[in-house]
């Protein structure tokens, strides 16, 4: 099986590590292509690497989250991108699945947590 | 000689004897036509011849006396002593027959031409006399009759004089009593009897009598004038009736109702007096009424029989009341004058007035002493009276409020609505109050809260006005203050939202390299410390999601994300991860929910039932026991978490659903409790139209029950 290619968007160093020390676990199936530190970085990127999958946090400089998921989803409509953040309100969850997410992971969150909600990212996007 | 002398002698005595005889049906004529003088001295004529014939020296004597006039009578005893010596018995018998006729008509001449002079005397006066006019002598003869007492009586006088009175009286012995009346006292004044006329009907009169008396004092009759009182009488009796009448209408007046003489006597006092005094006529008044012993000062006794007619207010120091009294002089059928007097006892209507003034003496205090400022408007202008907060409001002195214009003391912008107001209170419909701009005497705006009250049955109304202009700058300031305070909350509330959300950036990479660590190669040790990392993170985390939670129910309204909610699968869910928490306290959790679904928020009704299970756990002694039961009724279910844990005190539970209520604040407290469970519970029942309650017995136990409808409107 073709391993996934993933984008790491995340503007916290320790977090850009962890995730990508959780996707090593599964190094079989996801690999981690690069990293971004803000929106406009990872829509750049996006472009540049087409990865299959984005973990996007939502709350970061210069061009949040938010922003970058509606411009990547402008250029592929297809992107399957993962919002991740730390703020719980429902308000903030449809904000991110309406401007593109296909899943939403509420910091903090464990390691199964995260490869319950790619699988589940892939399911959807494969529907 | 001595037979010629003899011849002589009797030729001489039968012309003597003629000479009598003639002598006396001469005096006898004379006196039936009243001559007296005449006839007394027709008979020196047979006593002068007898004395020229006989003997000269006793014919002289006789002449002598005879001069002497009083003893005529006596002249003829003389004369009959010279007859007798040289005479024959019949010259005796003729002097004898000629002296007794002489002195018997004597006697009776003078009683006779006395009463001719009276009648004469009085004749006119009695002709012309409406009065009727009687003369009756001493034996209760009738000797004279006027015109009016023909009129009176029926009788003329050819028929009455002469004959006795008697028989003119109704009861026969007045004749008599009247003439010993008169006799006594010399005179009879109105003296009332009853007559009867000539068709014998009674005839009411008023007789006045005199006594009659000769030269010598010697009483010769009576003269009487009667009048007719028959037409009087029945007026005096008709004048008595109305009399009555008016007794009787004094007798029943409410009014206290006297009448008393020129000297004080009471003659009348009617029911109301009597009450009160008691039946007193015949007594003095200023005795009765008064109980003094001299006329009262202020009596106007004197005035009133003077013909005034008087009103007065006495005032009684003694009883301490006050009477109206009229008083006015009323003529008495005798033509005396008695003094009536009307008195009211007003003292309830005094007192009235008083009570009248005090009422308004209060109501002048309290209008002059309110803390409102008060004043009142003359046909919707003018004001026409103000108290002290008015002075102090407007800042004008009275004098110079009253009289102003009710508009100048309103500001301008407020003219038209404070009218509008006034001409709406006046026919009722208006609120009771209106706020408005008050100018006062520098120019200075106050802000006042009227209440303009009408004033029935006048064109003028009461403004009432209240200084609330400090209050205003108050209520700006809370007002201020208030915002600010919202501003603040505001802040606070997004700073906390912020924090939140900081504090749990922190946790994601402790959660998550814990659960890497996992898939690690660790000592048993290193595992333990892991598991206990594992766990103090999701105790943050819950803690902080809670906060999260209450934070934004505080925020904003909170919609609720309405689904078909499977009420046993959410409870089986809440139980299944809470599991370790339970296995690790060795308590036993069972349920017993029926399979159905409501309408509702499923992450809120798991986070009721987390937080409730939760509590008990927390609450609970190891080896407890938890359970959860749901009963689904009408239109709503009813679901309770009952625990066997160590309760809640009575006094407590009443709070326990308020936010941050702790019941136990010291360090000893069960660790990691903030006290916002029960109250994010309480919220979200809320917001499901249910309500929340517990009942507890400290040391058995707590039982938490919410209901909530099944269905959402």
């Amino acid at each position: 099986m073709e391993k996934k290619r993933v984008l790491i968007v995340e503007d916290a160093a320790y977090m850009r590590e962890m995730l990508a020390e959780m996707l090593e676990q599964e190094k079989d199936r996801y690999e981690v292509v690069d990293f971004a530190v803000n929106g406009k970085e990872a829509v750049e990127k996006y472009k540049e690497l087409k990865p299959d999958l984005v973990t996007m946090d939502l709350a970061m400089e210069v061009m949040d989250g938010l922003q970058a998921i509606k411009e990547i989803k402008v250029y592929d409509p297809n992107a399957l991108i993962i919002a991740i953040t730390a703020l719980g309100t429902p308000e903030q969850k449809n904000a991110a699945l309406d401007a593109g997410a296909g899943e939403y992971l509420w910091k903090p969150f464990t390691i199964k947590n995260l490869f319950d909600a790619l699988e589940k990212l892939q399911r959807n996007g494969e529907e | 000689m001595e037979s010629t002398r003899t011849k002589r002698r009797d030729h001489r005595l039968l012309i003597l004897s003629f000479a009598s005889f003639a002598c006396v049906i001469l005096a006898l004529y004379f006196a039936s036509i009243g001559t007296t003088i005449v006839y007394t001295h027709l008979f020196y004529i047979p006593l002068i011849l007898a004395g020229m014939w006989y003997k000269k020296k006793a014919v002289y004597l006789a002449l002598l006396l005879g001069a002497a006039h009083i003893f005529i009578t006596l002249s003829y005893i003389p004369l009959s002593a010279a007859i007798l010596m040289e005479t024959s018995e019949r010259a005796l018998m003729f002097v004898v027959v000629s002296y007794a006729i002489g002195f018997v008509s004597d006697k009776w001449a003078k009683g006779e031409e006395k009463l001719k002079e009276t009648t004469d005397y009085l004749d006119n006066i009695i002709k012309s006399s409406a009065d009727a006019i009687v003369v009756v002598d001493t034996d209760g003869t009738v000797r004279s009759w006027n015109k009016a007492a023909e009129d009176n009586m029926g009788y003329t006088a050819d028929e009455v004089i002469g004959t006795t009175n008697t028989k003119f009286f109704a009861v026969p012995e007045e004749a008599e009593r009247i003439m010993k009346i008169v006799q006594r006292e010399g005179e009879l004044k109105n003296y009332r009897t009853t007559v009867l006329n000539k068709a014998k009907k009674p005839v009411h009169i008023s007789m006045s009598a005199a006594l009659l008396k000769d030269k010598t004092g010697v009483p010769i009759g009576t003269v009487r004038v009667s009048r007719d009182v028959t037409k009087e009488e029945e007026l005096e009796e008709k004048i008595k009736d109305e009399r009555d009448n008016l007794d009787l209408i004094l007798e029943s007046m409410a009014d206290g109702v006297y009448i008393v003489s020129k000297d004080y006597k009471v003659e009348f006092m009617n029911k109301v007096l009597i009450d009160v005094f008691g039946y007193h006529v015949g007594e003095v008044c200023y005795k009765v009424f008064h109980n003094r012993e001299t006329p009262c000062p202020r009596c106007k006794n004197t005035e009133v029989m003077k013909g005034k007619t008087v009103r007065w207010e006495w005032y009684s120091h003694r009883e301490d009341r006050t009477y109206d009294l009229f008083e006015t002089p009323l003529r008495n059928i005798n033509g005396t004058i008695s003094k009536l007097t009307i008195f009211r006892d007003i003292s309830d209507r005094k007192r009235m007035e008083d009570e009248l003034r005090d009422a308004e003496e209060r109501y002048r205090v309290i209008f002059e002493h309110a803390l409102t400022a008060l004043c009142v408007i003359e046909h919707g202008e003018v004001v026409s009276l103000a108290n002290k907060e008015f002075e102090t409001l407007s800042g004008y002195s009275r004098e110079k409020i009253e009289g102003k214009k009710w508009t100048d003391f309103i500001a301008d912008e407020d003219m038209e609505r404070v009218q509008n107001y006034c001409e709406e209170r006046r026919k009722g419909e208006a609120p009771a109050c209106c706020e408005f701009k008050f100018v006062s005497c520098n120019g200075e705006i106050k802000h006042v809260n009227a209440w303009i009250e009408p004033i029935p049955g006048a064109n003028r109304c009461i403004a009432s006005l209240l200084d609330i202009t400090e209050l205003k700058r108050k209520e700006e300031e809370l007002r201020e203050t208030c915002e600010r305070l919202t501003e603040l909350d505001k802040m606070k509330r997004d700073f906390l939202n912020v924090a939140y959300h900081e504090m749990r950036s922190p946790l994601a990479p402790i959660v998550g390299y814990a659960s890497l660590l996992e898939s690690c190669k660790l000592p048993d040790k290193g595992r333990r410390y892991l598991y206990n990392i594992e766990q103090s993170a999701k105790e943050l985390d819950m803690m902080i999601n809670r906060m999260l939670q209450l934070a934004t129910i505080d925020g904003k309204k909170i919609d609720l994300i309405l689904e078909e909610v499977a009420l046993h699968e959410v409870v089986q869910e809440v139980v299944k991860s809470v599991g370790p928490g339970v296995k690790k306290k060795n308590q036993v959790i069972t349920t017993a929910v029926p399979e159905i679904e409501v309408q509702a928020d499923k992450e809120k009704i798991a986070a009721i039932f987390s937080n409730l299970i939760s509590n008990a756990i927390k609450y609970t002694e190891e080896g407890g026991r938890i359970d959860v039961s749901v009963e689904e009724r009408e239109d709503d279910i009813k679901a309770c978490v009952a625990d066997t844990g160590m309760g809640i005190p009575e006094d407590h539970l009443p709070y326990i659903f308020e936010r941050f209520y702790m019941v136990d604040t010291s360090l000893t407290r069960k660790p990691g409790s903030l006290g916002l469970g029960l109250s994010i519970v309480k919220e979200y029942v809320k917001l499901h139209g249910g309500k929340v309650w517990a009942t507890s017995e400290p040391g058995k136990g707590s039982n938490f029950f919410f209901i909530m409808p099944k269905r959402q409107r």
